[in-house]
């Protein structure tokens, strides 16, 4: 399927240089160009009204190593955007736009309550701290309660702005004693705990056994700073992990219900039900528009798919979890820009040639990979793992049953957090579903990412494979390790691709120009 | 009358010419990346920072 109409989305790979940034910006016609430029702008204004023109938000620039990943936010919309025009540009920019102002947003409330920054203390009494990997429906009901990850600021964003973010943090790590096959991901919050490179503010804070043991390592050293040294209790929230069955879920909500109250006790606010419901309804929402977007996916004409998919739904389904009026108003538009594009069959390449389910645990420092797979060799991302998480609606009314209820929709939901809900949960969430996904949605391929330092998944290697095969179904293993690019770089990563599409495939890349970049400088 | 309205004519045209050197000229920094062209020149002397003048109490 093609469609030769598109301006200059040709050679897209001319615009990289071998230094941190591209040589100059897309042209995209002038429609489209005039369009982006405004959203440029725009997200120069929110930065500088949110963060940069506070004092204390500029010290913190030069206290805490990982906001000089911060300057290369504009970069991180530019690769997400690369060869996007009409509706689908307009997508990314809803969403991307709407991330750089909740994350400008988070920076400006951690620094305001840092003992070391803004040292606001009665601001920093309502905080409650979160992990990166934590589902914050528990938090759906505290409307006065900030929750706070100081993990997404200090390690999670950095990444997908500067693949190297992590490194630092990483190294020192392991020059304290923790091992180097250890998953990058806990091990760079880890480090950046030993580092003494996280603020410090809070009443208290809640984390989760959210995936696997690394996971727990790097909690358990963030926890005893916390803890012993900062004077900030901590809630285990200890979810169970095979979340699918029938038996754990008495268990699961009894765990909600103990960190409510222990949210309560170190707040000294009460669970709000009518917050609660409010929510609720929103998630409920999130959900249908995220079938809807999906359901579109499945048809020749895909529209919400890509990075416009993953990066989107990690934040609002997770770090969001219908708290935020704003992310239901971009569902909305979403949803409308996709019907209306899917009507005009509108395509987000030059050329579609191989549609495909992107399974595992994707590589964090090339989150922009998904773009780079359709404009290089018209493979499309159809969906993603970490989208493919809770589809069920949860008790959105105000009743005494339902009150019961939402404890078991609080615990579902964490229970099925992105990443836990498939690296764990048994063979029919991590392989019997995948397949279930192929047919769906038509693939002919899957490309399955394989993060090297995640147990989770690399011990189901052999059966993927059998059942490939058995399916006729291409199947290209790209391994990676996830926060870390000098373990394997991104054209380390782009080169799987390219070998197996020139080798198996025997195809020509619709874009030659993008299958060799060098970007091990880049951002 | 006649020359308020003139020089009200010739400060609206002044205003407008601003706004259209000011958005050419963030056109261009849009369109060359300046932008990104100069953070990335702040990025080694911030790391300079950190590793010099930052004082941290790393430990486990
Ligand atoms: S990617 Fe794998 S190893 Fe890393 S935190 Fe997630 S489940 Fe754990």
């Amino acid at each position: 399927m093609k469609d030769e109409n598109r301006i200059g989305t040709q050679n897209l790979g001319s615009l990289y240089t071998n230094g941190r940034v591209r040589s100059r910006r897309e042209w995209r016609g002038i429609v489209d160009t005039a369009y982006d430029f405004s959203r440029w702008l725009h997200n120069w204004i929110t930065m500088f009204r949110v963060v940069l023109v506070k004092p204390r938000n500029i010290k913190a620039m030069f206290r805490y190593r990982w906001m000089a990943s911060y300057l290369a936010v504009p970069m991180m919309i530019d690769r997400h955007t690369q060869g996007l025009r009409n509706e689908h540009l307009r997508i990314c920019h809803e969403e991307q736009d709407l991330i750089v102002e909740d994350v400008a947003k988070l920076l400006d409330k951690l620094f305001r309550g840092d003992r070391r920054i803004g040292n606001d203390r009665e601001f920093s009494s309502k905080v409650v701290l979160v992990d990166e990997n934590e589902m914050q429906s528990v938090m759906m009901g505290f409307p006065t309660v900030v929750p706070l990850s100081r993990e997404i600021a200090s390690t999670y964003i950095p990444v997908l702005l500067n693949q190297r973010a992590a490194l630092h943090y990483i190294d020192v790590a392991q020059e304290y004693g923790l091992a180097g096959d250890v998953c990058p991901m806990p091990e760079a919050e880890a480090g950046v705990s030993i580092d003494d490179d996280a603020p410090v503010l809070g009443c208290c804070a809640v984390q989760c056994n959210t995936t696997c043991d690394g996971s727990l390592m790097g909690n358990s050293v963030i926890s005893k700073r916390l803890e012993l040294e900062d004077g900030i209790p901590v809630f285990q929230l200890a979810t169970p992990l095979r979340h699918r069955e029938d038996d754990v879920q008495e268990y699961a909500a009894q765990e909600i219900r103990n960190a409510i109250a222990f949210i309560e006790e170190h707040t000294g606010e009460k669970w709000d039900w009518t917050h609660y419901f409010e929510c609720a309804k929103r998630v409920n929402y999130a959900t249908k528009c995220r079938l809807e977007w999906l359901e579109i996916n499945r048809t020749d004409y895909p529209q919400v798919f890509g990075s416009n998919l993953a990066l989107y739904t990690e934040t609002n389904y997770m770090a969001i979890s219908g708290r935020l009026k704003v992310f239901e108003d971009a569902d909305r538009k979403i949803t409308a820009l996709a019907e209306k594009a899917f009507k005009k069959k509108r395509m987000a390449a030059n050329e579609y040639r191989h549609r495909a389910i992107i399974w595992g645990v994707q590589s964090h420092y090339y989150m922009d990979f998904l773009v780079w797979l359709l404009n290089c060799w018209g493979i499309v991302p159809l969906t993603d793992m970490l989208s493919m998480v809770n589809t069920r609606m949860i008790a959105e009314t105000d009743t005494p049953e339902n009150r019961e209820q939402a404890i078991y929709d609080i615990a579902w939901l964490t229970e099925n957090m992105i990443m836990r809900n498939r690296t764990h949960g048994g063979y029919k969430v991590l392989l019997d579903e995948l397949w279930e996904f192929v047919e769906e949605f038509n693939a002919d391929m899957v490309i399955l990412w394989e993060h090297m330092s995640c147990k989770a998944l690399d011990g189901m290697h052999g059966m993927f494979e059998e059942k490939a095969r058995e399916k006729g179904i291409h199947l290209v293993w790209v391994s990676h390790d996830l926060f870390d690019p000098r373990v394997i770089s991104r054209q380390g990563v782009r080169d799987q691709i390219n070998s197996y599409m020139r080798t198996v495939m025997n195809e020509e890349p619709v874009d030659p120009s993008l299958e060799i970049l060098n970007d091990v400088e880049s951002w | 009358m006649m020359t308020l309205i003139k020089k009200l004519l010739s400060f609206l045209l002044k205003l407008v010419l601003i706004a259209v050197a000011g958005t050419a000229l963030l056109f261009v920094v849009y369109f060359f990346n300046l932008d990104m062209k100069l953070t990335a020149a702040m990025e080694p002397l911030l790391t300079w920072f950190y590793d010099n003048k930052v004082k941290r109490d790393q430990h486990l």
